[in-house]
């Protein structure tokens, strides 16, 4: 018998996945351990590996369409075996044959075709589509788990609890028809995490009522804590400790204090979240991730430092699982680095809040009656003005102002 | 029992079965006679001019078996006709002005023109239906014969088919049942020589449908259809039988219909000298002619009660054709009864 | 057993099928002299299956009626008695024979009230025990319920519980218009909680056995019950089966069965008779039309007699009809992966 490649559950939470990139074609020879496709979650893309050795048949699933853990996608033939279908009749598995090579096609030079052949074979029960109906989706969104890829009341459910607060309007907006000049510069597709990312910012845009409280905070005796800390962690064998790192161990200290910052949006409800989980927004291969520092309220600096850098090589070397990259309860966002002064963060729904951080610059500042230079930095915090209010987020810079202005404090 | 036309110059002696019916019974069953007549006359009328949806079947030719067998009846007697029923409805006294308004499908029919030509029914008055199969009312009539025979009623049922439904299963199966439990049936065969085109002697290989009596132990009677008073005299007979619980008859009038099974025939199993010769055999004239031989009616007064059918016929086309159509939104109203 | 000796007992009594139907015929004739039985050996034989019994004995010969073997005329009685002032109640022995009877159930008891303008009432009831299971093979052991659901005029019901039982055939035997009983014969035996009393089940509602949320399961007759035991097993598989009994397939209680198909999203249809062309096409097309269409989330099942003659081996015979052990399948894998 065929083995069957299925689309594997890769994270706990994970009900589907979007197929980003097919390593192999219809008919390739693949060895056990070989990748043959890349798989998106709605929080990391995974690389998922041969199951056995033989030849790649009847691909099924289509790249970039949501698709349910378990559904087979295609079936690996050993050596010697008839390449007919094992479990789907012949023509089911020619669509989708059909549509597979459609979907290869590197850039597809004519969407608007692609899609009308997508949607040609697109099974769905009546309870499915009334329901898209009713919530204004595009069925073609949704991945079904049925017979041949049939989507049913439970896949359609499923897709709107995961993006429950997409405006139907955008939903039902049809596909753009390419524009005049279609053919000129290049299309890129959206990759999973780009898809993601996309989804969710505009969604917090969308939803979340954002306003914005700006501080410009003195640093001089943050760096002065950085550097003796450096010395430190080189005496003690710890990674060398970063601004950021240092801004996320003040947050998740002072977080403690300010529950209604470290918390979410649930339904009609505000989520107090017990733990304080720092999401740190960081850039990998253009595309937007943030790996979590899990209760970082309970870490000491060394072990926050340790933990950031692991983060960050795993980040590069890929090897994070998707549970490392998504569920933060507060998140940090610091592009001092790359010179900006300030700016202002779209919220990581559903969190509650977002810091923005700008670069540390001297700036003339009065002190005691005299104008001096200190190193300041501006700090910006976006609020969801549905569960953070003015005065409660106005507090909560204070904090931040006197403890990087006096980190002893904190001690 | 004569099957023989009479001749004028018997005039001496009428024959009891005439003799049997008073001036009034006579006349009465001449006016049938001839409303039938006129009655499908009209109907082929006004088929030709386009006023009737579907076929219909003529008994033209046939009158005397229809007014013979029944003359006999009560008013509370039930009958159960055939698809060629138009006679056997006029014969027990239907209207005929409701009968064309069911021709021609109006509501005000006598089935509101749910039934047409084939369906005509007068449960009221005993009228319990033509019947579109061959063979149909055959065993509805064991049935009515039940209920009479429960009910103690003291009615009679008298069953119409023809002879091609006397090879139909039904007919076995119905005088069978209805001699075993003695029911007040009486068995009217009216042997008009053609199913549809198919001869009688090809279908059949005994010489009447009356010898097949002996067969369910009843008498059979084998008589001239076209001699009202003769089917009238066995009639009596075969009705008094079955009131009396006696158990039933099967009657046999061998007729004729001058006209084809139905619109649709042309007439190509049968010749011209045929038709011809039956039509010389004419219930209505070989009546009249009788009675004025024997001197009981003269030309005038039977002149009149044929001018009488006329009008009356006449008027009911008139009534008929301004009557309403039903309404569609009524299609299923009388599907089941509530 | 007479059903008078059983009313003493109190009211959770419980009698057969067969005697079900037997003190409906005896309750209409005391109630009613115009109700008569007849049939082929009903009188003394007590009826093929027994369920005359001892009628004739308590109302004697007149009213409980041996017949030659003609079932065309016989049918034709029933029709003529009925026009005319009786309730004939009529057994056609096996259902299959009603074959030869068809001519006065389709052209004459059905179409008589309408051809004549509603001018008439054809008030009767025949009762024919069909269904297989019994070894008797292809010409005894038929399901032809769905020919007469076709015509209209005619009332077609198949009652699987001794209740139903009782309670339809006094409704069918109050009804003006001809209704015909199709009594599966494995039922016969089956015993259930009875009534005393001369009560009615309604003509053309159907009931809920069991409720669920899952999947509905439409059944009819002996199916009904199997579909019943189903459900019993597949709740233990995690399974919520709501269990509808049709009851009565002419008229058909759509209402009550795209009702629970809005809720369950899914459906079943369970029948003997064979599966082309059958009860199951007009329900899933019903459903198919109908509002309740927007509600489904797999496709509708039918589970139905082989396109087979019933055949006389065993094995083959239960193989030609849907099982419990089929329903459980269908039900269960219409759940979970959307297909039967």
């Amino acid at each position: 018998m065929p083995v069957e490649v299925i689309l594997p559950k890769v994270d706990m939470d994970m009900e589907t996945g979007t197929i980003e990139a097919w390593h192999v074609k219809e008919g390739d020879l693949v060895r056990q351990g070989d990748t043959i496709f890349e798989i998106g979650t709605n929080k990391a893309v995974m690389e998922v590996e041969a199951p056995a050795t033989g030849a790649i048949r009847n691909i099924r699933a289509e790249t970039g369409v949501p698709i349910s853990v378990g559904t087979p996608v295609a079936w690996i033939y050993l050596d010697g075996e008839a390449a007919t279908t094992p479990s789907e009749p012949a023509a089911a598995a020619a669509t989708v044959a059909a549509a597979t090579s459609v979907s290869k096609t590197e850039v597809p030079a004519t969407p608007a075709i692609a899609v009308a052949q997508t949607s040609s074979g697109l099974r769905a029960t009546p309870l499915a589509r009334r329901i898209a109906r009713q919530n204004g989706l595009d069925l073609k969104t949704v991945a079904g788990t049925g017979p041949r890829g049939r989507i049913s009341e439970a896949d359609v459910k499923r897709h709107l609890e995961q993006r429950p607060r997409c405006a139907p309007a955008q939903e039902t907006r049809p596909a753009p028809a390419p524009s005049a000049n279609a053919s000129e510069g290049r299309l890129r597709p959206f990759s999973a995490i780009r898809r993601i990312v996309a989804n969710r910012l505009s969604e917090s845009v969308r939803t979340a009522p954002h306003f914005y409280l700006t501080s410009e905070i003195e640093m001089s005796a943050a760096r002065d804590l950085l550097g003796r800390l450096a010395k430190r962690h080189e005496r003690i064998g710890a990674p060398k400790p970063s601004l950021t790192v240092l801004i996320a161990r003040v947050a998740a200290r002072i977080l403690r204090d300010h529950p209604v910052i470290n918390a979410s949006t649930e339904g009609e409800a505000t989520r107090f979240h017990e733990r304080i989980d720092i999401g740190i927004a960081m850039e990998r291969d253009g595309d937007l991730v943030v790996p979590v520092l899990r209760d970082a309220g309970a870490m000491d600096m060394p072990a926050m430092t340790r933990e950031f850098a692991r983060l960050r090589e795993g980040m590069a070397k890929r090897t994070l699982t998707p549970a490392e990259l998504g569920g933060g309860t507060f998140t940090i966002s610091n592009l001092g680095m790359y010179g900006v002064d300030s700016f202002t963060a779209i919220i990581n729904p559903p969190q509650g809040a977002i810091l923005a951080i700008g670069r540390t610059v001297d700036k003339p500042v009065g002190r005691n009656g005299e104008i001096v230079l200190r190193p300041m930095a501006s700090f910006t915090l976006s609020s969801d003005h549905r569960i953070v209010d003015g005065v409660a987020a106005a507090r909560f810079m204070a904090d931040l102002r006197e403890a990087l202005e006096n980190p002893e404090l904190l001690l | 029992m004569s099957a023989e036309p009479m001749s004028a110059d018997q005039k001496p002696n009428q024959r009891p079965e005439l003799a049997a019916l008073d001036d009034a019974t006579v006349a009465q069953a001449l006016t049938r006679m001839h409303l039938i007549r006129k009655f499908e006359e009209a109907a082929e009328a006004s088929y030709m001019r386009g006023l009737i949806h579907g076929t219909m079947h003529l008994s033209i030719g046939q009158e005397a078996s229809a007014v013979g067998t029944t003359l006999p009846l009560e008013a509370h007697d039930y009958i159960l006709s055939t698809h060629r029923g138009h006679g056997h409805c006029i014969a027990r006294g239907a209207e005929p002005k409701l009968m064309f308004a069911e021709f021609f499908g109006k509501e005000t029919g006598y089935c509101k023109g749910r039934g047409g030509s084939m369906h005509i029914a007068d449960v009221e008055g005993g009228n319990l239906g033509a019947n579109g199969i061959v063979g149909g009312g055959l065993p509805i009539a064991v049935g009515v014969g039940m209920s009479i025979k429960a009910q103690k009623n003291g009615r009679v049922c008298m069953v119409f088919f023809g002879d091609g439904a006397s090879n139909e299963g039904a007919f076995h199966e119905a005088l069978n049942m209805a001699s075993i439990w003695k029911l007040p049936v009486v068995f009217v065969c009216e042997n008009n020589k053609y199913g549809m085109s198919m001869d009688i002697g090809r279908a059949m290989a005994v010489a009447n449908v009356a010898d097949r009596a002996a067969a369910y132990g009843m008498p059979g009677h084998c008589l001239d259809g076209n001699d009202l008073a003769g089917v009238a005299a066995v009639a009596k007979l075969a009705i008094a039988r079955a009131r009396s619980g006696e158990g039933p008859s099967l009657i046999e009038c061998k007729t004729y219909r001058w006209r084809g099974h139905s619109k649709s025939d042309r007439n190509l199993y049968r010749s011209k000298e045929e038709i011809e010769e039956w039509r010389n055999q004419d219930p209505i004239r070989r009546l009249e002619d009788e009675l004025k031989a024997h001197d009981r009616f003269d030309a005038a007064t039977l002149m009149k009660l044929e001018e009488d059918a006329q009008r009356d016929i006449d008027a009911a086309v008139e009534f008929a054709r301004a009557c309403p159509d039903p309404d569609p939104k009524d299609l299923t109203r009388d599907v089941y009864a509530l | 057993m007479p059903s008078d000796t059983l009313e003493a007992v109190s009211e959770i009594r419980e009698l057969s099928y067969a005697e079900a139907v037997r003190e409906a015929l005896a309750q209409a004739m005391e109630a009613d002299e115009r109700v008569f039985l007849f049939g082929e050996d009903v009188g003394v034989y007590g009826g093929a299956f027994g369920v005359s019994g001892d009628l004739v004995h308590r109302f004697g010969k007149d009213r409980v009626i041996d017949t030659p073997i003609s079932e065309l005329g016989i049918a034709g009685a029933a029709v003529g008695a009925a026009i005319t002032g009786m309730r004939p109640v009529l057994e056609i022995q096996f259902s299959d024979f009603v074959t030869l009877a068809m001519e006065q159930l389709v052209n004459q008891a059905a179409k008589i009230r309408f051809m004549f303008g509603g001018k008439a009432s054809v008030p009767m009831v025949v009762r024919l025990p069909g269904g297989s299971g019994t070894g008797a093979a292809a010409q005894h052991s038929q399901s032809l319920e769905a020919w007469f659901a076709h015509v209209p005029g005619l009332k077609a019901l198949q009652p699987s519980t001794p209740h139903d039982a009782k309670g339809m055939l006094l409704a069918a035997i109050d009804d003006p218009n001809p209704v015909l009983i199709f009594e599966h014969k494995l039922l016969y035996k089956t015993k259930g909680h009875v009534p005393a009393e001369a009560y009615r089940v309604p003509i053309g509602k159907a009931a809920i056995r069991r409720e669920g949320t899952d999947v509905t399961i439409v059944g009819s007759s002996i199916m009904a019950r199997k579909a019943e035991a189903a459900a019993e097993r597949l709740a233990g598989d995690g399974i919520s089966a709501e269990v509808i009994d049709l009851r009565s397939i002419r008229p058909i209680d759509f209402t009550t069965i795209a009702e629970s198909v809005r809720k369950t999203h899914r459906l079943l249809v369970v029948y003997e008779g064979v599966k082309t062309m059958g009860i199951g096409a007009e329900i899933s097309a019903m459903i198919a039309e109908s509002e309740a269409f927007d509600f489904l989330d797999a496709p509708i099942i039918r589970l139905g007699g082989a396109d087979s003659p019933i055949p006389y081996n065993p094995v083959l015979e239960k193989a030609a009809v849907p099982q419990e052990d089929d329903i459980v399948t269908a039900a269960a894998n219409l759940v979970r992966r959307g297909e039967a």
